[in-house]
């Protein structure tokens, strides 16, 4: 077994081994494998491992060093990708029946620039079917663990992201982020999980679920790494129409400049929602008092539009995917049944057949709200809530830097404990107003609840493109707290093993 | 159909037809919303990618070509350019769509509220019987001069979006999906640019359906947004007709009728459809809403298999692009970019180059065979428009009916015609011997000039040889020479074809005539 | 506004998914359900205000016209489930709808 715990190290400190020539991409990579052999069994967090990719890439960084080159910003970090992003050598199956053996033949562009900037792709995360829900447990292909309790959900839809970081699989993964898919998991396993702007990110190449809301972001165990990871996959792309031209900042050197003056607020009236645990809300306030102790202003700001958010987001996103869900109709690629009689009855069962539960709820529900005579009750309404939502955000950012929420209302819950629909889709409350608005937010581990010894994440949400500002924020946060959370499976596992 | 019998329902019936009008502009480099080469047919699927093909997680970004050519068109066809407009998703399963959506434009298209003014003229006058007594009665404006009439037909809008693939029908008889064991798909039209053009419901017989079309198309080929081709598919017309009877005000049930790839086909069509309206409601049964297809060889509608389900096409805005946002100004730089149209080239050649309106009519609305007139009067000289125009529409169109060809691909160059004009007016050969000339380089290819050498026809117009002939000619005929002076000035014609004979044929007939009447009253 | 079953079997048909009667019931109760939640909607007075379609305020985002090149038809193909070597094979074709 490897020598390097990659749980201990962050990406930043990888590439500096690296570079330092304490140790070799291809050991780092070998490590990776070795810890996915160790846990993967259990935790779940891979549908499909790409060791030919990550070794030639990692041989790419070890050729580059040896001939004195100057390594790029993620050189030889281990990564996660979410597998509903396309990269050439992989399959990419949204962790769905429909595309079980579809291979990709274009990259997408965000998974091109985490590897150009010499991230090596160690597998495909699992996540929920098209990255609907919020536990994988929406998966084809079996739900992930929580590496902090085995028989909890890691969160969703992009749980496999989230848990490979937690159990130092991979020291950052790619996640995609409609209505929290990256936040609620990144709070649900104690890492830090940013969704960057509307457009900050191109979208080419990620299946799309909820075109006006999706966005890809990056998981990492610190703000840091993050922030590496996010500047090396923004920026304006002419493959994606809502791509940003705004100029990407260098994110990561943002950090570290303290919260002195940064005007902080907390929503109040969304701190006040009924299903909020007691606890979760008492560290959001205590998190106030941590900026306020930095420095900060801090204050109460409410969004009142922001309660419909759930509402027009369900609306809004499952229309959306109703529509980016048709081409899996069993023409040009993905499951066909083999004995249709005629076109028709060929798209009829290979898509009911090919979809999950959840995913016909989605399709059903966009197909109905869009349909003759209710496009105006719903999707149009949905619409102008949206607006309401957006102007809320807008009055908001003109009083403060950055707003406070809990990422979740709740810590992870255990497999099958919600089993009605809306009762799950209650877990993105605080998260899905912030992609109907459009903004960035970050959910970074804010403690360990003392019922469950379960991680909690604080979301911080600013202004648009005010990224680095965001992450400024979140990681004077996250220096004040001292809080590195490791879960007691990686501790059991580097605690028998010993260390260096 | 006897064409009586149309006239006889048109008597009884006022025909209510609008055109839907899909035209490839096939003018760009690439595809809609993808990089791929825009082309006409090529081995199946060769010219796709990961976004005409709608794999899973690519994009499309609008071509701005493509929405620069349909803003041109619109404001060659008198539309109001959208100074906000955004694409919408159309939303249907086939498999010739990759994405089991079109990407197209809804509440907001980039072009509305135009017009087109078409003229009828000839046979199809009388399908207006209405206008019985040249009275405009509805929506012509005034019957011209020349026996036809011009009536105004509004464009509700012309929006952009997507073409789809094409599919091969397998195992059936002749491609058709009846009897077919399995269908090929091909995608590499899939994505082209298609502009589509909805008229008003102003159009009331097939022949103006029929002008509108073609002069549509003349406007296309003038922009060169298109190739237009009916036969390749390029162009595409569907007409949506119902009838009621004269007098009333409310609308019938309409039929959507396709499949017409010609301007004939359209026409008749679109008058077999109304017959077909009429012998139902004559019969007291009810017209039903549907869409049929035009079976040119059988000449005849027919109902396509009645649809599953009611369409329902959700609507709603493309979440992958964000709208438009036109300035004036571009739209107005847009416009100097506008070519000279159809109607102002013929009132410049009535103006200019005194063409009678009929021919400047035909040679206009031909954008092919208007740069050959004017590349021929270039050369020729604009005196001379008259009789490069005569050729055109004369000799030249006959031998490319009889051929088969388009102008481009005939032997007849401008610049060849332009010489052949010439030999004639300066007098160098007979308007009879041009005609064999013109036969010979048709054939050929060989410049007039050399042709005329080569059979020696040079026509002889020198005054004193012809004077030495008519003087031997007078000589040997006193007689008639006394009775020509004595009054029976008739024996001009003997003279003349005496003097031909001496000189083969390759006299000048004018001078010739000339030089016989002073000498003989000399 | 409580969806029937024959909503769900005529939305069904829209969406191209072929349930069982099970599902459909299911979906019926489980559609109202969602439904139910989301009718706060129908209750805010949201007259005159604009829709959102998109959350960023950009406009005007096109691509020059110059030729990229795209997929091998070995590529194109790769994942369909029938081919005869150059198109995507489909079987007999019995109205799925038609349009152009
Ligand atoms: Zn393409």
């Amino acid at each position: 077994m490897s020598t390097i715990d990659l749980s201990a190290l962050t990406a930043r400190e990888v590439r500096r081994g690296i570079a330092s020539g304490d140790f070799s991409a291809r050991e780092v990579a070998e490590s990776a494998y070795a810890r996915i052999e160790a846990l993967d069994g259990e935790v779940h967090a891979f549908l499909q491992l790409t060791p030919e990719l990550a070794f030639a890439a990692a041989d790419r960084v070890d050729r580059a060093r040896a001939a004195g080159e100057e390594l790029p910003p993620l050189a030889g970090v281990p990564a996660g990708i979410k597998d509903n992003m396309n990269l050439i050598g992989t399959r990419t199956t949204c962790a769905s029946r429909i595309l079980g053996n579809y291979e990709s033949v274009y990259d997408c562009t965000a998974v091109s620039r985490l590897l150009e900037a010499g991230a090596l792709p160690i597998g495909k995360c699992n996540m929920d079917e098209f990255a609907f829900g919020s536990s994988t447990e929406n998966s084809a292909y079996g739900p992930t663990r929580n590496p902090w309790d085995l028989e909890r959900v890691p969160g969703g839809s992009s749980g496999g992201s989230a848990a490979c970081v937690a159990a130092g699989m991979a020291s950052i993964s790619l996640g995609s982020d409609t209505g929290g898919s990256i936040r609620q998991p990144g709070a649900l396993t104690g890492t830090v999980g940013l969704k960057p702007t509307y457009g900050r990110v191109s979208r080419y190449g990620v299946v799309a679920f909820g075109s006006s809301l999706d966005q890809i972001g990056p998981f990492g165990k610190t703000v840091d790494d993050v922030a590496l990871a996010l500047e090396a996959i923004s920026g304006a792309d002419v493959m994606d129409a809502t791509s940003s031209v705004e100029p990407v900042d260098p994110y990561s050197e943002a950090l570290g400049r303290g919260a002195q003056g940064l005007r902080v607020g907390i929503v109040s009236d969304m701190l006040a929602m009924e299903g909020c645990g007691e606890e979760i809300r008492r560290v959001v306030n205590s998190s106030a008092e941590t900026f306020a102790a930095l420095g900060a202003e801090v204050g109460e700001v409410e969004l009142p539009s922001a309660q419909h958010g759930l509402a027009a987001y369900y609306i809004i996103g499952p229309a959306e995917a109703s529509s980016n869900l048709a081409r899996f109709d069993g023409i040009r690629y993905g499951r066909r049944v083999p004995d249709a009689d005629d076109v028709l009855d060929l798209y009829m069962r290979s898509r009911a057949e090919g979809f999950g539960p959840e995913t016909i709820r989605r399709i059903m529900l966009g197909t109905y709200a869009l349909s003759a005579g209710y496009y105006d009750a719903y999707y149009g309404q949905a619409q102008k809530a949206r607006t309401r939502i957006i102007q809320d955000f807008r009055a908001a950012f003109e009083r403060f830097d950055v707003l406070l929420t809990p990422s979740t209302p709740e810590v992870a819950f255990r497999f099958g404990e919600k089993s009605d629909p809306y009762t799950m889709y209650l877990n993105d409350y605080y998260t899905i107003p912030v992609n109907l608005a459009g903004n960035c937010a970050v959910s970074v581990p804010s403690g360990l609840c003392t019922t469950a010894g379960m991680p909690m994440g604080l979301q911080i949400i600013g202004d648009y493109f005010a990224e680095s500002t965001l992450l400024r924020a979140a990681a004077a946060f996250e220096e004040a707290t001292h809080f590195e959370p490791v879960p007691p499976l990686v501790r059991a596992l580097t605690g028998t093993e010993g260390g260096e | 159909m006897a064409k009586d019998r149309l006239a006889e329902v048109l008597e009884r019936y006022e025909a209510v037809i609008g055109l839907e009008i899909h035209t490839e502009i096939t003018a760009t480099n690439t595809k809609m919303f993808c990089g791929c080469p825009v082309a006409f047919g090529g081995e199946p699927n060769t010219r796709v990618c990961p976004v005409c093909l709608g794999l899973p997680g690519a994009l499309p970004v609008p071509n701005q070509a493509a929405i620069e050519w349909t803003v041109l068109a619109g404001l060659a066809t008198d539309c109001d350019i959208a100074l906000w407009s955004q694409f919408h998703r159309k939303q249907y399963f086939y498999p010739d769509m990759p994405k089991d959506y079109q990407i197209s434009q809804y509440d907001l298209p980039f072009c509305s509220g135009g017009l087109l003014e078409v003229e009828v003229d000839g046979d199809g006058v009388a399908q207006r019987v209405d206008l019985g007594g040249g009275v405009a009665a509805v929506g012509p404006e005034a019957v011209a001069d020349d026996g036809g009439y011009r009536t105004t037909i509004g464009i509700t809008r012309i929006h952009l979006e997507e073409d789809t693939g094409k599919m091969v029908h397998v195992g059936g008889s002749e491609g058709r999906i009846a009897g077919a064991t399995h269908s090929l798909v091909d995608f590499n039209r899939a994505g082209t640019p298609l502009m589509e053009l909805v008229s008003e419901p102003d159009i009331r017989t097939p022949e103006e359906a029929r002008r509108f079309a073609q002069k549509l198309r003349s406007i296309w080929l003038a922009l060169g947004v298109s190739d237009c081709s009916m036969e390749e598919g390029s162009m595409r017309v569907d007409g949506n007709v119902s009838i009621r009877r004269r007098g009333e005000s409310e609308l019938g049930t309409k039929s959507e009728v396709k499949n017409m790839n010609s301007f004939k086909s359209l026409h008749d069509a679109l008058a077999y459809e109304i017959v077909r309206q009429a012998d139902l409601l004559d019969a007291g049964d009810r017209v039903v809403q549907e869409t049929r297809h035009w079976d040119a060889g059988a000449k005849r509608t027919s109902a396509l298999r009645s649809k599953e389900e009611a369409h329902d096409y959700r609507y709603f805005p493309e979440p992958d692009m964000v709208p438009f946002s036109f300035d004036p100004e571009w739209i107005d730089s847009l416009a100097e970019r506008l070519p000279e149209l159809p109607d102002a080239r013929r009132a410049r050649y009535m103006t200019e180059l005194s063409l009678r309106k009929h021919d400047a009519g035909l040679l206009s609305a031909d954008f092919a065979q208007a740069c050959f007139f004017e590349e021929a009067v270039a050369i020729a000289g604009a005196a001379r428009a008259k009789p490069v125009a005569n050729w055109m529409l004369g000799d030249l169109a006959a031998l490319l009916n009889a051929e088969g060809i388009e102008l481009p691909e005939s032997r007849v160059s401008p610049a060849m015609l332009a010489e052949l004009v010439g030999l004639v007016e300066d007098g160098m050969i007979s308007g009879k011997q041009a005609k064999e000339v013109f036969g010979d380089m048709a054939a050929s290819g060989d410049a007039p000039g050399a042709i005329v050498e080569a059979r020696g026809m040079r026509q002889v117009s020198d005054t004193e040889a012809i004077e030495s002939v008519v003087r031997g000619v007078l000589e040997a005929n006193p007689v008639e020479v006394a009775s020509y002076r004595a009054g029976k000035t008739g024996l001009i014609g003997f003279f003349v074809g005496a003097v031909m004979r001496e000189m083969r044929g390759q006299g000048n007939p004018k001078v010739i005539n000339e030089v016989l009447t002073r000498m003989l009253s000399g | 506004m409580a969806i029937t079953e024959s909503d769900v079997r005529h939305v069904a048909l829209l969406a191209r998914l072929a349930l069982t009667d099970e599902q459909v019931t299911t979906l019926t109760a489980e559609l109202g359900a969602v439904l139910g939640h989301i009718d706060e909607l129908q209750r805010l007075d949201l007259a005159g205000v604009e829709p959102t379609a998109h959350p960023l305020s950009m406009t005007d985002r096109t691509r020059p016209d110059v030729v990229v090149p795209g997929l091998s038809r070995e590529l194109a193909l790769l994942n369909a489930p029938d081919t005869d070597g150059t198109a995507f094979l489909i079987p007999a074709f019995a109205g799925a709808g038609e349009e152009s």
